[in-house]
Parts: structure tokens; C-alpha cells; sequence
């Protein structure tokens, strides 16, 4: 701190001393050899360069100067420092009069600059911390960018936020750099403000701060630290804080005014993102209210269908007193067989539906050859398909992802098919190498089309949904529980796919499944 | 307790559930089998000390033990066929019951056409080498010639990659038994096979749709039976 005073004192020595000199310089050569009678004048334009530099201080220095160094070597008696001509004084008046006019607008004219840029930098440091709050998605995410942003306008070294209620368990959410948080160890400058939350000053804190970060360094002898509160509804919700160098003192008021507003404009961003999760979560509760008692609704109804008639199977073979021929005693061992496997697909879907949206779903990546899990899906469902034709067209290589995954996909959507297919008609599954686009690379379309009613264009996008059916309602027939198409789309997500329904050439419904292809190594194909 | 045919294999059922056991045991008597059945883990590995049974069918959930124990006991003693009944959603469990040496598994709940199907294809599997002295194997019009590395459909030569037929070697050497992926890799492709070990797939769809090529039959169309996460089911013939 003293070195730099001294060095700004020699600054202006040297530069009073070139001024005065250059001053001297001229005048002598006015004087001496163009017989200008008094050349004194001169010294007011070394005075008025000086004021401009460094203010009525210096500029008053170099007026002394001038009229000592002007009476020494150009008024009579020369080379002594008497002033005794009225002249004299009346020179050493104006020149300082000068000197402290000059001086003080050339102040003014700089402090006006300062306080310009300042401003300007206040306003671009609001419009940062704005637009970042605006464009957000969390607040919480948006921290570290607007503690950059403040610590780039106001130059302090480090900008931090901590959040808690209070001081014990505020913990750091943001900072403008990465790297530790400093400790502010030995105290701190906590600003406070008037009950409007208007006029505010700092006030020294002594001891260190409870406020912790994920990793704190010990704080620079050189760096002190400001904190602002954050409140809200009059609560504590956490702080702003800053660190600066210790020789650049407080904040200044432009700077306090920055600091001061920003933290209410993250306290208000932070206020408004709690109302908002809290309002998601009730709208998530109410969903999942309706939801269970759909699901509730279709599940009982599901479970009971053939329930009853296996039990109904079970009681004619039970009779003793019915004569059942062998046919007879075969039709209702099937049926019930076959209720029975009807059950077992539907728990399997609801266990599917609740791993997925417990997102416990463990999903293996392998390059799966399409053909395989084809014709895997198809001897699975081909029992249930009795006259239907399933016709298979494209062959489309191999896709990343999960084998018993795309298996179930590919059953609950054949299941699908089949239900809505006549017998007799034709379900068609087909391949094809989609276009590589920007969002999706290189994928390939699997697609299972009915041909069978059909569902309203307006519907399609809304055939993923639990318990949703065409046709709206229960259906009479009692087919379809609405959630084989949900664990469908569940599982293709999964797996990194997409699904989209649409209306087939076939005359109903058409699913496509996007999955990312794989691209099989030439190493693998080469297979020496 | 044994039933009264006396001709039949001998099966041991190894479930804890009584409706599940008394209708396996109905059914496989029905169907010319001697069935002896218990209940629990520490049943199970008497019965198996005392009886010695052609073939033992048993669910890895016992009140008393993991049913894996008792597979990894059997198997160091015996090469006794090992059908393992299992829940759904537990290809870890099956996978890993299939590598201590079970030959193949049914999931729950499942018909009895299946397992018999699955019982069936296991004993027939135990009844005799699968290759011959020289190496050959043969099933249906498939044949395997491990010395002259040649593989025939209906006398036509299938050309098949090195690895391709090492694939079907492996598999071809385990008829009716399910080979786990992770086994297929390490016969193969020995302990390097890290790097390859997703293209499994790829590779045993290249053999079965060079051998479909060769069969426009389709006689050879259920030889080699994906089971989708645990690995390939071999058929008998």
C-alpha cells in the first residue's frame, strides 16, 4: 500500500517537474531570444495539462513551482527566491486559481466518466442476471452463470451463492469460477438495508462465516468478502457472496446497489420456482389420483374377465353330474388354458408398467438381429393369431437394444394387431432403413400395421397413454386392459426409440418403432 | 414315494408350492414318468443321495435353501439332466443356473406340453454323445464334420466363416440344452472376447440364415431357438 503511494508521488513529481521544465524551457526562449517582455503565462498551460492529469492537488504544486522556479531565473534579483514584485504575487494567484479551476472540472469532467461506466456496467450486469433468470429452466442451474456475470461487472475475484435458512447449514449453489469457494475466516462485511429494503450500508462481521461450499479454501490474506442476504416473505433463504481484494475497500455505492438487487432478483427467481414445483407436484398428485383409479377401473374388470371363465371351464369338468365327451372335456381345458395365459400377459404388462415407472427398468445394449426377434415374437403370439395372416416383408440388418425388450415390445404390439385384426386378414411387421436425420442418426423403422377399424386421426397421438382405448370407454368385449401399448412405448424408450401411430395402408392402425441401428464391425463380419 | 410304472425315467420335482408340485406330479405320471417329489432344498438333496433320479426338475425359489446350491452340488457329482422351473423376469437367476450346469429351464407359469417337450429333449440330450468318434455330428440333414471343418445341408456345402462354424460347433455340441450366451462367448472366442461380445447375436443369425438358405425345407428352422437375454436352446433334432 505505502509503495504505491510512493509511486504515485513520484509520478507526479516527475510529472510536474517535466511540465514546469518544458514550461521553463519556452519561456526562457520567449524571453531571452524573441524579447517577449513577460512570458510568465506560459506556465498556465503546465498548470492546466497538470489539473487534467491528477486534480487541484498537483496543479496546485505545479503553480508553486512555477512562480518559485520563474522568480529564481527571470525576475531581478535573479537566482533568489524573493518575491518581492506585487506582479509576482498576483502571477502566483492567477496561476493557482487556475490550478484549482481546471483542476476541479477535470475531477468532476472523470468522476462523471467513472460513474458512466459504472452505471454501464451495472445495468449490463442487471441485464445478464435478468436474462439468465428469464430464459432458465431452474433457477438452481442458472446460479453459477449469473454469479459470473456479477463477478465480471462489479470485478470482484469470486461470486458465490449459498443457499439455507441459515447460516449453519448454507451451503454454496453457484460460483462464478470453478475451483474452491474461499472461507471467509476472519470475517466479513454483511450489508444492511432500511426496512423498504432501499438505503443499505456495509457493516463489518467479525469471525468466520458458517456458510460452507462442497470444497472451501482457507480465505487469501489479500481478499476480504461481502454478503448479502437473500430473504424471502421475510425468511432467510440463503446469500449473495462476494470476494474482493483488500486494498479495493467496500463496494461502492453503484456496486452495492448491484449486488443488492441481484440478490433480490434471484430471491424473487428462487420464490417463483418453489410455487411452481410445488404447483407441479399437486398436478402430479391429482394425475396419479385419476390414474390409479383407472387403472383400478381396467384392472379389476381385466382380471375378472377370465377369471370367470376359467372358473366357469373348472365347474363344468368338476361336475360329476355332466357327461362330457372327450371334445367337450378338451374345449374347456383350453379355455382355461388359455384365459390363464390371458391373465399371465396382462400381469405381465402391469409388472412391465410398474417397472417403468419406477424406472428400475435395467435395459442391455446388443446388437440384435431383427430378423431373429421377428420371428421370436411371432412363434410367441402365432398360437393366439388363429386365422390371421402375419406377413413379414424387409430385411433390415441388426438394432441396439435390449433382447427381452424388444421382444415384449414387438408381442404386446402384435397382441394389439391381432385383436383388432378380422379373422382371416393380414397383419404385416416391415423393416426399413429410415432417413438419417439430425435428431434421430441412423435408425431403423420397424413397423406393425392391422388391418383392422382403425383409429381417429385425432386419437393416434394419444394411443401410448395408459388406459387408453380406441373407441373411447370399455369396449363390450373386454379385450385390452389400454396398457400394452403404454409398456410398448415405455420399452422402446428405453432402449433409446421412438414411437409414433399412424394410419396404415392396410386400412387400420400402423405403429412404426425407430431403433438405433447398429453398425456391425467389419472385423465381426470378416470373422476370421 | 414312487409310482407304479416302473418303465419310465425317473424325475425328481424339487417346488415348494403344493398346488404347482401336485399337478406336475399328476401330469408326469399321466405321461409314464416315475415321479418322487419334495418340498424343500434339504428334501431335495436326500432324495437325490438315496434315488439318484434320471432327471430333476427344480424351482430356484425353496423356503430352505437357493435352489442353485443344490444344481451346483448335483453337478459335481453327476451329469444328471437339470430342468430349472423359474418366475418370470429372472433371466440373472436362469443365467446364472444355467452356467453352474442346469440344462435348460421353463418359466412360470408355464403348459405342460412345454415341459414335457423341454424333459424330453434334456434325457435325450443324456441318452448319447452328441458326436461321433470322428467328429461328425448330424441332425436332421445337417452335417457337422468337426475334423474336415465342413458343414453339409441335404449334401450341399454351407460355407461358413471360421467363426461362424466354431458357432455352430459349440452349439451343435449341447443338443438339447440351452447354452448361455456368456458360455457360446467363452467357447468361442476363449477369455478375449470382450470386444465382440454384442455381436453374439449377429453371428448366430448369420449361421442360421446361411443353414436356412441351404434348407428350403425348413427342417433346420427351430435348430437354433433364441431365448431372448439368457442364450440359444439347441433342438435335439
Amino acid at each position: 500500500m505505502r509503495s504505491d503511494a510512493l509511486k504515485a508521488w513520484a509520478v507526479l513529481a516527475v510529472e510536474v517537474g517535466a511540465a514546469v521544465l518544458l514550461a521553463t524551457g519556452v519561456v526562457a526562449l520567449l524571453e531571452a531570444r524573441l524579447g517577449v517582455p513577460n512570458a510568465s503565462n506560459v506556465y498556465l498551460v503546465a498548470v492546466a495539462a497538470i489539473a487534467i492529469r491528477h486534480g487541484v492537488a498537483g496543479a496546485s504544486l505545479t503553480a508553486i513551482v512555477a512562480v518559485l522556479v520563474y522568480d529564481f531565473f527571470f525576475t531581478e534579483p535573479y537566482f533568489t527566491l524573493t518575491v518581492s514584485d506585487p506582479d509576482e504575487w498576483l502571477h502566483l494567484i492567477l496561476l493557482l486559481f487556475v490550478a484549482v479551476t481546471v483542476g476541479q472540472l477535470a475531477a468532476l469532467q472523470r468522476s462523471r466518466a467513472e460513474s458512466a461506466l459504472a452505471r454501464e456496467h451495472e445495468s449490463r450486469a442487471l441485464f445478464d442476471v435478468t436474462r439468465t433468470l428469464a430464459t432458465r429452466t431452474s433457477t438452481f442451474e442458472a446460479l453459477p452463470a449469473i454469479a459470473a456475470a456479477l463477478a465480471r461487472e462489479a470485478s470482484m475475484r469470486q461470486v458465490w451463492f449459498s443457499l439455507g435458512t441459515d447460516d449453519a447449514d448454507e451451503r454454496v449453489a453457484g460460483q462464478s469460477s470453478t475451483g474452491a469457494v474461499p472461507m471467509p475466516a476472519r470475517g466479513y462485511a454483511v450489508l444492511h438495508r432500511d426496512a423498504s429494503g432501499g438505503a443499505a450500508a456495509w457493516t463489518y462481521v467479525r469471525g468466520p462465516a458458517f456458510g460452507r461450499g462442497s470444497a472451501s479454501a482457507s480465505q487469501p490474506a489479500s481478499e476480504r468478502h461481502v454478503r448479502v442476504r437473500m430473504e424471502q416473505a421475510g425468511r432467510p433463504i440463503g446469500s449473495l457472496w462476494a470476494a474482493h481484494g483488500a486494498r479495493d475497500g467496500l463496494p461502492d455505492a453503484p456496486t452495492t446497489t448491484l449486488l443488492r438487487v441481484a440478490a433480490d432478483l434471484v430471491a424473487q427467481a428462487l420464490a417463483h420456482d418453489r410455487v411452481e414445483e410445488e404447483t407441479r407436484r399437486a398436478e402430479i398428485a391429482q394425475q396419479s389420483d385419476a390414474l390409479k383409479s383407472a387403472l383400478l377401473e381396467s384392472v379389476s374388470h381385466d382380471l375378472r374377465t377370465p377369471l370367470a371363465s376359467i372358473r366357469a371351464s373348472a365347474g363344468t369338468l368338476m361336475d360329476p353330474d355332466l357327461a362330457l365327451d372327450p371334445d367337450e372335456v378338451r374345449a374347456s381345458a383350453s379355455s382355461i388354458d388359455r384365459e390363464a395365459q390371458r391373465l399371465n400377459r396382462l400381469v405381465g404388462n402391469l409388472l412391465d408398467l410398474g417397472r417403468i415407472e419406477a424406472g428400475v427398468l435395467r435395459v442391455a445394449e446388443d446388437a440384435l438381429d431383427l430378423e431373429d426377434v421377428i420371428s421370436g415374437a411371432i412363434s410367441l403370439v402365432e398360437g393366439r393369431a388363429g386365422l390371421r395372416r402375419i406377413e413379414v416383408v424387409g430385411d433390415e440388418g441388426a438394432v441396439l437394444g435390449d433382447p427381452i425388450l424388444l421382444e415384449e415390445a414387438l408381442v404386446n404390439l402384435l397382441d394389439n394387431a391381432i385383436r383388432h385384426t378380422p379373422e382371416g386378414s393380414a397383419i404385416r411387421i416391415s423393416t426399413a432403413s429410415a432417413d438419417r436425420s439430425a435428431e434421430r442418426p441412423v435408425h431403423v423403422r420397424l413397423s406393425v400395421e392391422d388391418s383392422g377399424p382403425g383409429v381417429p386421426d385425432e386419437a393416434l397421438p394419444r394411443i401410448f397413454d395408459r388406459f387408453f382405448r380406441a373407441g373411447g370407454g370399455r369396449r363390450p368385449t373386454g379385450t385390452g386392459t389400454g396398457i400394452g401399448l403404454a409398456v410398448v412405448r415405455g420399452f422402446v424408450e428405453a432402449m433409446g426409440g421412438h414411437v409414433v401411430a399412424r394410419r396404415s395402408a392396410l386400412g387400420g392402425l400402423a405403429i412404426d418403432v425407430d431403433l438405433r441401428a447398429a453398425e456391425i464391425p467389419a472385423t465381426v463380419d470378416a470373422a476370421t | 414315494m414312487t409310482s407304479e410304472h416302473e418303465t419310465g425315467p425317473s424325475v425328481l420335482i424339487v417346488e415348494d408350492d403344493d398346488a404347482t408340485r401336485s399337478a406336475l406330479r399328476r401330469d408326469l405320471v399321466a405321461r409314464g414318468f416315475r415321479v418322487d417329489d419334495v418340498r424343500d432344498g434339504h428334501g431335495a438333496l436326500l432324495r437325490w443321495e438315496a434315488r439318484r433320479p434320471d432327471v430333476v426338475l427344480i424351482d430356484l425359489g425353496l423356503p430352505d435353501m437357493d435352489g442353485t446350491r443344490i444344481i451346483g452340488r448335483i453337478r459335481r457329482e453327476a451329469t444328471t439332466p437339470i430342468l430349472v422351473i423359474s418366475a418370470r423376469d429372472g433371466e440373472a437367476t436362469k443365467v446364472e443356473a444355467l452356467e453352474l450346469g442346469a440344462d435348460d429351464y421353463i418359466t412360470k407359469p408355464f403348459g405342460t406340453a412345454e415341459l414335457h417337450a423341454r424333459l424330453r429333449a434334456v434325457l435325450r440330450r443324456a441318452g448319447g454323445a452328441a458326436a461321433d468318434a470322428g467328429g461328425r455330428v448330424a441332425v436332421g440333414p445337417l452335417v457337422l464334420d468337426a475334423l474336415r471343418h465342413d458343414v453339409t445341408v441335404n449334401g450341399t456345402r454351407v460355407d461358413l466363416t471360421p467363426r461362424e462354424f466354431e458357432v455352430l460347433r459349440v452349439l451343435l455340441a449341447h443338443p438339447g440344452r440351452l447354452v448361455t450366451r456368456g458360455r457360446l462367448l467363452r467357447a468361442v472366442w476363449g477369455e478375449a472376447y470382450r470386444s465382440e461380445d454384442h455381436y453374439v447375436h449377429v453371428y448366430v443369425s448369420q449361421v442360421r440364415r446361411k443353414l436356412a438358405a441351404a434348407d428350403p425345407a425348413g427342417a433346420l428352422r427351430r435348430l437354433i431357438v433364441t431365448e431372448p437375454g439368457v442364450g440359444y436352446r439347441v433342438g435335439g433334432e
